[in-house]
C-alpha cells in the first residue's frame, strides 16, 4: 500500500471537545481521484473530521496521512504547506465580503506567495495573475464577475466563487463541507455537477459532507456513512457513471 | 537618540521620591476638593432646572456654555486669576466638573417619567420638593453611574491642570523639564501612570460600591480647607479679571487666526493619521485571534502605557525634547492616539467573522497575508468608525495641547498669556470654546445622522 496510490488514509482517529468523543475511532482511505460522500445528520462528525484532516481540529490520537504526509504532528510551515494543497469549500458565507472577486479568487493561491506578494497583489495585481483569476472564473462559469464585488453575488455565485479559490490551488484533495446546504435543490444539482467535472477533469480527489442521501448516491462513486462520531456504513453510488454520461469528453483529459 | 537617552534611567532615589511626594498629594487634595465643590454646585444647579425654577434656562445655556471650554483652558484662566498653584487647579476642576455634573443631572431630571412628580404635585408640594422627594429617588442609579464616571475624569484632569501652573503633580513635571532635569522627569512620568492606574482600578471599586464615594467625603473636605483659595489676593484677583476685558485682538493676530485655526486642525488630522499608522500593526499584535500571547501580551501592556500619559503630558515631554510647535502637538497626539487605537484596532480583529478567516488561513496562507485578506477587509468597518471618533476627539485635543507649547490656536492663547496681553488671551480662550463647542456639536449631530451613539473616551 504505497503512499503515492491514496490522496488520504486515516487510522483510527479521535477528536474529542471538551470530553466529550466527536470522533471515536475513524479509518478509512481515499484513493486517488476518487469521489467520496459524507452522509450523515448534523452532529454525526462530519465538520469535525474535515477539520482534523487541514489540521483545524486537533487530534487526540490517530494518524492522517495526506499525499501520505502526516497531519497531526505536523505544524508551522509545513503545515501550511499541506494547507496550499488541500481545497476548502464550506457551507457559506466563507468568502471576504470587502475584497472583489479576484482578490478572493487569488486567496487560492496565498500558500505559493510570499507575504510581500501577497499584499502587492492586493494593492497592484499583475496582468499574469488575473489571468489566472479569470481562467478559474471560466472554469465555473463566472468569467464576467472578475471585477465584481463579493457582496453582489447570489448564493449559488458565492459557491462557485469559492470553488474557483480551490481550483487556483492547484490541490490534491478538496474538501466540501455541506456545500449545498443553504442552496435550493436546482441551484444544488448544478453546483455538486460543477464541482463533480472539475474534479474529474484535474483528477482531484473529492471528499463532500451532505446530509441528503439522494445527491449523494447520484454524484458520488463512494458512500461513507456516519452516526455518532464513527463510520456506520460505506457503500457504492452511481456517481462515477453519471458524471461520464453528462460530460462524455472527460477521457480526454483536461 | 540622544534625546530619548537622557530621560533614562528615571531618577529613584529615595530623596528625590520623598520630595516628589508632596505634589503628588497635592494632586490627589486638588482633585478631591474640586470634585466636592463641584458635586455640590453641580447638584444645586441640577435640581434648579430639573424642578423648573425661575430661570432655569438661563442656568442650563450658561452650563452647556462653560463645558465648551476645555479644562486647560479654565484652568490657565484659574491660574491667571488666582496666582500659581493648588488653589487655582481645584477652582478649574469645581467650575469645569460643576457644569458638567450640572448639565447632566438637569438632562436626567428632565427626561425623568412624568407620571410620578405629576402624582406628587397633585398633593400640592411645591416645585422644589416634588425635584428633591419626586425626581431625585427615581434617579438615584443614573445620578451614581454618572457622578462616578465624571469622578473619574476630574481626578485624570487633575493630573493634567497642573502643566499650565496649577499646582501638583502636573506642575512637578513642567518645573523638571524646564531645568533639564529629564531623568526626573521620567520619574514623574512613571508616578503618573501608576496613580493613573489607581485611579482606574478605584473607579472600577466605586462603580460596584458606590458607598466608597461617602468614605472620601470628609477627605474631600479636609483637602479643600488645605488648598482653599485665600482672600488675601482677591483685590489682585479682580483688577486681573479687570484687564482682560474686553476681549480683544489687534488687527496683526486677527491676519494670523485663520493660519492658526488651520494649524491646530493639522495637528488633529496629522495626529490622527499617525496614531492610525501605529495603531494598525500594534492592533494586529495585540490581537488575541491572531498573534501569539508571547507576543499579544506585551504589546497590550505597551498599548495601555501609551495610553495611560495623556497629550498634554506627553506635549510637555515633547516640548522639552524637541522645542516648541505643532511638531510636538502631532507627536504627542499620535503616542496616545496609538495607545487608543491600538487596543480598539485589536478589539475589532477580535471580533471578525471566523468562517472567511479559516478559509482564507485554510489555503496555507502566510500570517501577514492573513491579515492583508481576512482581517483588514473584514474589519473595515469598525477599524472606520474608530478612526473617525479618534479624528472628533483629536480636534479638541489639537486645541488643548498648544497651552504647553505644542502649537495651533493653543500656543497663541500661551503666548499671550506669558506675555500678560489679557484682552488677547480672553478672545483666543473665547475662540477656543466656540471651536470646541461646535465641533462638538457637528459630531454630535453625525453620530445621529450615522446612528453611531457609542461614545468612547
Amino acid at each position: 500500500m504505497s503512499a503515492g496510490h491514496y490522496s488520504l488514509e486515516i487510522r483510527d482517529l479521535v477528536v474529542r471537545y471538551a470530553n466529550n468523543a466527536v470522533l471515536n475511532g475513524i479509518s478509512c482511505a481515499v484513493r486517488r481521484g476518487e469521489r467520496v460522500a459524507i452522509l450523515g445528520a448534523s452532529g454525526a462528525g462530519k465538520t469535525s473530521l474535515l477539520g482534523a484532516i487541514n489540521g483545524f481540529v486537533p487530534a487526540v490520537s490517530g494518524s492522517i496521512l495526506v499525499d501520505g504526509i502526516e497531519v497531526t504532528t505536523t505544524g508551522g510551515r509545513a503545515l501550511r504547506e499541506l494547507r496550499s494543497r488541500v481545497g476548502v469549500i464550506s457551507q457559506r458565507h466563507d468568502l471576504v465580503d470587502n475584497l472583489a472577486v479576484h482578490q478572493n479568487v487569488m486567496a487560492g493561491a496565498l500558500g505559493r506567495w510570499s507575504s510581500w506578494h501577497a499584499l502587492r497583489f492586493l494593492i497592484w495585481p499583475l496582468r499574469e495573475e488575473l489571468n489566472v483569476a479569470r481562467e478559474a472564473l471560466r472554469r465555473v462559469g463566472l468569467e464576467d464577475k472578475l471585477r465584481a464585488r463579493t457582496s453582489s453575488l447570489s448564493g449559488g455565485e458565492h459557491q462557485r466563487v469559492a470553488i474557483a479559490r480551490a481550483l487556483v490551488q492547484d490541490p490534491v484533495l478538496m474538501l466540501a463541507d455541506e456545500p449545498v446546504a443553504s442552496l435550493d435543490p436546482a441551484l444544488s444539482h448544478q453546483t455538486l455537477e460543477l464541482l463533480c467535472r472539475l474534479a474529474d477533469e484535474s483528477g482531484v480527489t473529492l471528499l463532500c459532507t451532505l446530509h441528503q442521501p439522494h445527491l449523494a448516491e447520484h454524484y458520488f462513486e463512494r458512500i461513507i456513512e456516519m452516526r455518532g462520531g464513527e463510520i456506520v456504513r460505506e457503500r457504492k453510488g452511481e456517481g462515477r457513471l453519471d458524471a461520464r454520461e453528462l460530460f462524455p469528453a472527460l477521457g480526454e483529459g483536461i | 537618540m540622544r534625546i530619548v537617552e537622557q530621560f533614562f534611567p528615571p531618577e529613584l532615589s529615595l530623596h528625590y521620591l520623598r520630595a516628589a511626594l508632596v505634589p503628588l498629594e497635592q494632586t490627589l487634595a486638588m482633585a478631591a476638593g474640586g470634585i466636592l465643590l463641584a458635586v455640590i454646585l453641580g447638584m444645586i444647579a441640577g435640581i434648579w432646572v430639573g424642578a423648573g425654577l425661575p430661570g432655569g434656562k438661563t442656568t442650563y445655556s450658561f452650563l452647556a456654555a462653560i463645558r465648551s471650554f476645555p479644562d486647560l483652558t479654565l484652568a490657565i484662566l484659574c491660574v491667571v486669576v488666582i496666582g500659581i498653584g493648588p488653589a487655582a487647579g481645584m477652582l478649574a476642576i469645581a467650575i469645569f466638573y460643576a457644569a458638567a455634573i450640572g448639565k447632566i443631572f438637569s438632562d436626567l431630571f428632565r427626561s425623568a417619567d412624568p407620571g410620578a412628580t405629576r402624582a406628587l404635585r397633585a398633593t400640592g408640594a411645591s416645585r422644589l420638593s416634588v425635584a428633591l422627594f419626586g425626581l431625585l429617588p427615581l434617579r438615584h442609579k443614573d445620578i451614581l453611574s454618572y457622578g462616578t464616571y465624571e469622578f473619574e475624569s476630574a481626578l485624570r484632569c487633575s493630573v493634567i491642570v497642573g502643566a499650565v501652573g496649577g499646582g501638583g503633580i502636573g506642575t512637578e513635571l513642567i518645573g523638571t523639564i524646564n531645568a533639564l532635569d529629564f531623568r526626573r522627569a521620567t520619574t514623574i512620568i512613571l508616578l503618573l501612570i501608576a496613580l493613573i492606574a489607581v485611579i482606574d482600578a478605584g473607579a472600577r471599586r466605586v462603580k460596584q460600591k458606590p458607598g466608597l464615594l461617602l468614605v472620601a467625603l470628609p477627605l474631600a473636605a479636609i483637602a479643600f480647607w488645605q488648598d482653599r483659595p485665600t482672600m488675601l489676593a482677591f483685590a489682585h484677583s479682580m483688577s486681573t479679571f479687570a484687564a482682560m476685558l474686553p476681549p480683544y485682538l489687534p488687527h496683526s493676530a486677527v491676519m494670523k487666526l485663520p493660519g492658526l485655526l488651520l494649524e491646530t486642525a493639522e495637528i488633529a488630522l496629522g495626529g490622527t493619521f499617525f496614531a492610525m499608522l501605529a495603531g494598525l500593526p500594534l492592533g494586529l499584535a495585540a490581537a488575541r485571534n491572531f498573534a501569539p500571547p508571547w507576543i499579544s501580551l506585551p504589546v497590550r501592556r505597551m498599548l495601555e502605557t501609551l495610553r495611560a500619559i495623556p497629550e498634554i503630558v506627553w506635549g510637555l515631554v515633547l516640548v522639552g525634547a524637541i522645542g516648541t510647535g505643532p511638531k510636538a502637538g502631532v507627536v504627542a497626539l499620535a503616542l496616545h492616539g496609538a495607545g487608543s487605537l491600538g487596543r480598539l484596532y485589536a478589539e475589532s480583529f477580535e471580533n471578525i467573522r471566523t468562517e472567511p478567516l479559516r478559509s482564507i488561513a485554510a489555503t496555507g496562507a502566510r500570517p501577514l497575508a492573513i491579515a492583508g485578506f481576512a482581517y483588514l477587509p473584514l474589519a473595515v468597518a469598525p477599524l472606520a468608525v474608530h478612526t473617525l471618533f479618534r479624528l472628533e476627539w483629536n480636534v479638541r485635543a489639537a486645541a488643548i495641547v498648544g497651552v504647553i507649547g505644542a502649537g495651533g490656536i493653543g500656543q497663541a492663547l500661551y503666548n499671550a498669556q506669558q506675555l500678560f496681553f489679557y484682552q488677547q488671551m480672553a478672545a483666543y480662550i473665547l475662540i477656543t470654546g466656540v471651536i470646541v463647542g461646535v465641533v462638538d456639536y457637528a459630531s454630535g449631530k453625525f453620530r445621529q445622522d450615522m446612528g453611531l451613539m457609542e461614545r468612547y473616551a
